[in-house]
């Protein structure tokens, strides 16, 4: 009989066998033929699959193919022997997790720790009782089984992080994507019409923002101007006020309302954006400048508002108290009206430029944020807007806001009289 | 020849299980496998083959385990020892010794075959 290089299965009949959860397959390596029938015969009665080999490398074949849950091998072998069998089986990814007995009738402590060094998890002596034969081959089975169960774990674990960084991805991408949009429907920076400079920075608290603004045209005579505020931060806020800002399209309030009278807007604009059933609302800021006149109209909802800076005098705040959009469907929001100089700034600001804590919890202010503005002055438009954010991140000592900040800026550019369109 | 002198057949049958037809079928296997391993270990000594004369000394102890033969196991430990200090002169003889012996082993054994288990 000549078994050096096959494999067979067995089955056992044996009434005294393992119940099934304790039996395994077992690799079988052993080249001497009366040793690895009787120790085969042996295994099989105690209801294990038996796969046998006669030497370390038909035996990495079987193994690799196989999967056993338990290796049993010799120490002497012809062509490659036990531990230089264990050795290979660490190195192979596929294999290196195997559960390797190895027998032997070396039992110096010197070889045991060289097994061991090499690979081997265990030691079977040839010469070993039945009973300890059982007790170490379930031993063995026991630890590959939870070495796999772990593997399987992991491998699980593995797979579901790599299916969420690939969802996390495309969120981030779709987040993106939706950020570039919202970024496109804010005014270009420049000149919107003539003799009016507009800078603006938007710093989102998240990829993206709830606070919006605009600078429309809205006929040769008029510059219509917003910025309004989403409670709350991310997708939601940001759909929300990308939809508040449709509606704030100027020939979409020309159609409803006739004009871009600031009074009016508001009105209907809280008639049509009620407080959500999760509590979400808007604040929001509207103005007219009629550009013939420099003569400024403006109302607000519970907006923060707008600052107008004078080259001769302290800069004051456009607006009054008032509540938010969609607190009261028959609120009325009253409009003041202000004449703008030649030189003038006027900043629209969420008031998330100036909510920004210090380390040890301390607001900046709307009055810090006036006195860079006020500082400001003798500088360009772009460079009192980039000191604001500066001074808010120096203060909180840190570059990311905790809230969407906005800051636009619009200046009369110091033309005559009369000729801001051209 | 007193076949207990030569083979612990009580043991050899516990290392079976007790199971006769799996010592019976170790049995015919230890005589087709055994001769050709001691006569590697008898070329081995020729060729003054140290690993070689190991190898087979090992191989041939590993069987004999199986059948519970005391002394040719010793005296195959013995072969395999002397193999791996390189004594080949007392190798030589206890060569010998372990032929010997294996004759007796599988007159033994051929007798078991033939005649069945004694009651």
């Amino acid at each position: 009989m000549n078994l050096d290089s096959t494999q067979r299965l067995v089955r056992s009949s044996d009434s005294s066998a393992p119940s099934c959860s304790r039996v395994g397959t077992i690799l079988l390596v052993e080249d001497e033929p009366v040793t690895r029938t009787s120790m085969a015969a042996r295994l099989t009665r105690l209801g294990h699959r038996v796969l046998e080999a006669g030497n370390g490398r038909v035996a990495l074949e079987v193994a690799r193919r196989e999967r056993p849950d338990l290796i049993i091998l010799d120490w002497m072998m012809p062509e490659m022997d036990g531990p230089t069998f264990c050795e290979a089986v660490r190195r192979d990814p596929l294999l290196k997790s195997s559960h390797i007995l190895l027998m032997t009738s070396h039992d110096q402590p010197a070889q045991i720790a060289e097994g061991l060094a090499r690979g081997a998890d265990d030691f079977l002596s040839k010469s070993a009782s039945k009973q300890e034969i059982t007790a170490r081959v379930l031993a063995g089975l026991r630890t590959s089984r939870l070495v796999r169960e772990l593997e399987t774990t992991s491998d699980k674990l593995e797979s579901s992080l790599l299916l969420l960084q690939r969802k996390q991805a495309e969120t981030e991408a779709d987040l993106q994507s939706a950020a570039t949009f919202v970024q496109s429907l804010l005014p270009p920076q420049g000149s919107p019409v003539h003799g009016i400079a507009l800078v603006w920075e938007y710093q989102p608290s998240l990829t993206l923002g709830g606070d919006l603004f605009g600078v429309m045209e809205i006929d040769a005579d008029h510059l219509g101007l917003y910025i309004l505020d989403a409670s709350g931060h991310g997708v939601a806020a940001a759909l929300r006020s990308a939809s508040l800002m449709t509606f704030l399209r100027v020939e979409n309030m020309l159609q409803l309302l006739g004009s871009y009278d600031p009074e009016k807007v508001l009105f209907e604009a809280n008639r049509r954006f009620p407080l959500t059933a999760d509590g979400e609302y808007f604040t929001l800021w509207v103005g007219q400048l009629h550009l013939p006149t420099r003569s400024l109209s403006y109302a607000s909802a519970g907006h923060p508002g707008a600052l107008l800076s004078s080259a001769q005098s302290p800069s004051r705040w456009l607006t009054h108290p008032s509540s938010p959009l969609g607190f009261d469907p028959a609120a009325r929001f009253g409009s003041d009206r202000v004449v703008l100089k030649p030189a003038d700034r006027l900043f629209l600001l969420s008031d998330g430029i100036y909510e920004v804590p210090s380390p040890s919890g301390e607001l900046w202010g709307r009055e810090r944020f006036q006195e860079v503005i006020d500082a400001g002055k003798q500088t360009s438009l772009s460079a009192t807007i980039a000191s604001c954010f500066s001074a808010a991140r120096s203060w909180q000592q840190a570059q990311h806001f905790p809230d969407d900040a906005a800051l636009m800026g619009l200046e009369l550019t110091g033309c005559p009289e009369g000729t801001f369109n051209g | 020849m007193d076949k207990a002198m030569v083979l612990d057949l009580s043991e050899a049958l516990g290392r079976a299980d007790g199971d006769r037809d799996l010592f019976l079928t170790l049995a015919r296997l230890f005589l087709q496998e055994s001769p050709k391993e001691a006569a590697a270990a008898r070329a081995a000594l020729g060729r003054q083959d140290r690993a070689g004369l190991v190898a087979a000394a090992h191989k041939l102890k590993g069987s004999v385990m199986e059948m519970c033969v005391p002394g040719l196991f010793e005296s195959a430990r013995r072969l395999e020892e002397l193999g791996r200090r390189g004594e080949f002169a007392e190798a030589s003889s206890v060569c010998a010794d372990v032929e010997t012996r294996l004759a007796e082993v599988h007159a033994t054994l051929r007798d078991l075959i033939a005649g069945g288990f004694p009651s």
